[in-house]
């Protein structure tokens, strides 16, 4: 955090500055205030007469000292403009101000404004913030099909729910589900009649015959993917009296539980309906604030070596970017030789090595006698 | 903490500017503080050297210096505590962007989240959407983190000029007049031609030539053409088709008014013309773009961002992700195949990572399901694989 830091220490001093500066004015001038005052006060008292020659000489004293203060404050204050403008000057330094010069103008605007639009209106819905996304429908004047929207207000009323700890509404759309979710090998409505469960047992006065009904009804479909899961949570029974914050499964009690199970139903309710789990804007402008730097970077490499051209070409980016997180949503085959990407399976070739190359390629290595690589291409 | 770098300089920068802005006011107020209370002490020291100790006199002119003493102690602590007050904001938005480099993954994946915000609250501000900007920032409680109050300064003085009226326009130029001669602006000049114009529409041309002797005597003479033009327009009647005339007199002169305004207020600032949001987009788009995307509805990934119909459109025109290797992924753990996790092609030609076949037959014991094709197989019958990527 280089660049923070150095910014950092800069403010750091401004404010520091600042602040003795304001504290040493207070004091400096309400001494000469106090002073003054008390001068008045003493000529006042002389009424119609004459000032004496002491008082006129103190006068001129605390006069002469007022100037030269209000002007060495001014001063003062002047040169701390030193340390203002290194702020900025390390600003410039550590942040890169044009890293407008990546960006394609026309791609954005005109015709293609309410794409975006459309976008950031969707991720408004995915996110819960519904009266801001129909601010922005407003204001722009979108036209979002009806059908677009309803999934997000099911998705957000019932995670509303969760977040208040309330299962009710999930339980009803798991089990209307129920068939799809198999399909998807979701675990999703036995973890919430499992929460169900917990929360019974959790609550006071405990009515374990309830909870024991609770679990005949309920978990009886799941005892062949979640054995052992439910001789656990039987055995929860046996800590009721003592309080299951003493048992060893005390770790079922831990409100990690909730925030689990809002994650799994987003998940699986976002995989069910088709759309991605995560909002697909923050996605792309993650991956956008991972590549902006490498980008930036690679520009600047070229206008030092007097490569313009190069990034003119619309293809391909002129370097690839590492994401460390899941963000590799297609696996592409490279050929190794030619590599780019070999997208017909007629034209990969599986090897006795399991080497995919183009097969037109495999020709020209066998003659190029310049590769270390031998090769065997078995009819 | 390469992407703090390259995106954030807009969230610092402003708040400096502002900083700088604010110095600069309180250096004025205090040379002009100064200026009142060395002339009442001038003044007084002047009365004591004549000899004159008429105390009815001096406590008079004492009291004005006193007045004056106050009026600048209280001046000045008003301009430096706005000073500090500006200090600090670029301290809080340092210290949030220090929270990037965080240890913490829910700290992080938090800023992350905020970094989106505050990315599109700035694109809604360029983009007119106003309200928007202001409920979003609101609801996430980052308004001390955006540029909002620039924007929405601007706001006003663009309405107005939509209105018609030049007032908070010239307003506007005054308060940051020595910035705006810096850049050579000639954005105030122009509004006062404006206004010229609008006397000539309305047909007050005694009071346009009066406003241009107020104003564009002591221009630039950068400016001379575009006076003397303006100038041949009282011979014109309001309604003459003669170019370039008919064009002085156009309506969308204010559009083009607004236009240099909202270029100016940016530039005045040091905020690029382009927002940070769609640079930001339009690289995401790029490294995530592949062929597969395109490629028609057979095998998309509903997690691939660009295979969205909005982002496919948007991302259509951009080059595609620049890819050297080949990366194969084991399918049941989602673990790369390297040389840590060795893919084992089973008997019916899957290819699994190790890591995960391993897990796999801990729990039923030595015989695996695979997971595809829901056959038994035995582990003995596994083959290693070498899989070469280059």
């Amino acid at each position: 955090m280089d660049a923070c830091s150095a910014v950092g220490r800069d403010i750091d001093k401004v404010l520091s500055k600042f602040t003795t500066y304001s504290d040493h004015a207070s004091s400096t001038l309400g001494g000469l205030q106090a002073n003054i005052e008390s001068l008045k006060t003493d000529i006042d008292n002389v009424g119609y007469g004459d000032v004496s020659e002491s008082q006129a000489m103190q006068l001129t004293q605390t006069l002469g000292r007022v100037k030269e203060a209000v002007s060495r404050l001014s001063i003062e204050h002047r040169d701390l403009h030193s340390s203002v403008s290194r702020v900025g000057k390390a600003i410039d330094k550590n942040f890169t101000a044009d890293f407008g010069c990546l960006a394609n103008d026309e791609v954005l605007t005109g015709d293609k404004q309410h794409l975006v639009n459309e976008v950031i209106c969707q991720h408004f819905y995915r996110e819960g913030l519904l009266d801001i996304a129909e601010e922005h429908i407003k204001e722009t004047g979108l036209e979002l099909p009806h059908e677009a929207r309803e999934p997000f207000f099911e998705l957000n009323r019932i995670l509303g729910a969760l977040k208040n700890k309330d299962l009710g509404p999930a339980l009803t759309w798991a089990q209307e589900n129920r068939d799809k979710l198999r399909e998807q090998n979701s675990s999703l409505e036995f973890k919430l009649h499992r929460l169900a469960y917990i929360s019974l047992l959790s609550q006071q006065p405990v009515n374990v015959s309830q909870a024991i009904e609770y679990a005949r009804t309920y978990f009886t479909p799941f005892v062949y993917h979640h054995e052992k899961v439910i001789q656990s949570l039987m055995g929860c029974l046996l800590y009721v009296k003592g309080g299951l914050e003493n048992s060893p499964y005390a770790h079922l009690l831990s409100p990690s539980q909730w925030t689990e199970i809002c994650d799994v139903f987003t998940r699986d309710a976002c995989s069910l309906l088709g759309l991605s789990v995560d909002s697909s804007l923050a996605v792309c402008v993650n991956a956008g604030c991972t590549a902006l730097p490498v980008l930036l970077n690679i520009k600047q490499v070229m206008a030092q070596r007097q490569v313009h051209n190069m990034w003119n070409t619309k293809e391909e980016l002129p370097v690839s970017i590492e994401f460390p997180d899941m963000c590799n949503f297609y696996l592409p085959n490279i050929c190794f030789a030619m590599k780019l990407e070999v997208s017909d399976h007629k034209n990969k070739v599986k090897l006795i090595y399991c080497v995919v190359v183009k097969k037109s390629k495999i020709v020209k290595i066998l003659v190029n006698s310049k590769l270390k690589i031998t090769f065997y291409l078995l009819e | 903490m390469a992407d703090v770098s390259s995106i954030e300089h807009p969230t610092l920068k402003v708040p400096y500017e502002i900083l700088n802005k604010k110095f600069r006011l309180a250096q004025k107020t205090l040379d002009r503080e100064v200026c009142h209370v060395t002339t009442a002490v001038t003044e007084l020291e002047r009365v004591l050297f004549t000899e004159n100790r008429s105390a009815a006199q001096i406590s008079t002119l004492l009291g004005g210096v006193v007045e004056k003493l106050n009026s600048f102690k209280r001046k000045a602590e008003e301009a430096t505590q706005e000073e500090i007050e500006c200090g600090r904001v670029v301290k809080r938005r340092v210290d949030h962007l220090k929270e990037h480099d965080s240890l913490n993954q829910a700290v992080v994946a938090e800023w992350k989240k905020s970094r989106l915000d505050r990315l599109l609250v700035e694109y809604l501000l360029r983009t007119g959407c106003y309200n928007t900007a202001t409920k979003l920032a609101a609801s996430r409680g980052i308004e001390g983190l955006t540029n909002l109050d620039v924007f929405l300064v601007a706001r006003e003085v663009e309405q107005s000029l939509a209105a018609r009226d030049t007032t908070k326009c010239l307003a506007w130029c005054h308060d940051n007049k020595s910035k705006l001669r810096k850049l050579n602006s000639s954005l105030e000049f122009n509004v006062r031609m404006q206004e010229f114009i609008e006397f000539i529409k309305g047909d007050r041309r005694m009071d346009a030539i009066r406003h241009a002797r107020k104003h564009f005597t002591g221009q630039d003479t950068a400016h001379l053409p575009s006076i003397q033009r303006c100038m041949a327009l009282i011979a014109f009647p309001a309604d003459t088709e003669v170019c370039p005339y008919k064009d002085l007199l156009s309506g969308s002169r204010w559009d083009d008014l607004i236009a240099q305004f909202r270029g100016e207020n940016l530039k005045l600032y040091q905020l690029s013309s382009q927002s940070a949001f769609s640079v930001v987009l339009q690289s995401g788009l790029s490294a995530l773009k592949t062929p597969h995307c395109y490629r028609g509805s057979t095998g998309h990934n509903p997690d691939c961002p660009v295979c969205l119909r909005s982002l496919n459109a948007l991302a259509s025109p951009l080059p595609y992700a620049h890819c050297s290797q080949s990366r194969l992924v084991c399918n049941i753990s989602g673990d790369q195949l390297n040389e840590n996790n060795q893919p084992l092609m089973l008997p019916n030609g899957y290819v699994y990572g190790q890591k995960c076949l391993k897990n796999q037959t801990d729990i039923h014991n030595l015989t695996l399901s695979c997971v595809k094709l829901h056959e038994e197989l035995d582990k003995a019958s596994f083959k290693a694989v070498k899989v070469f990527l280059m």
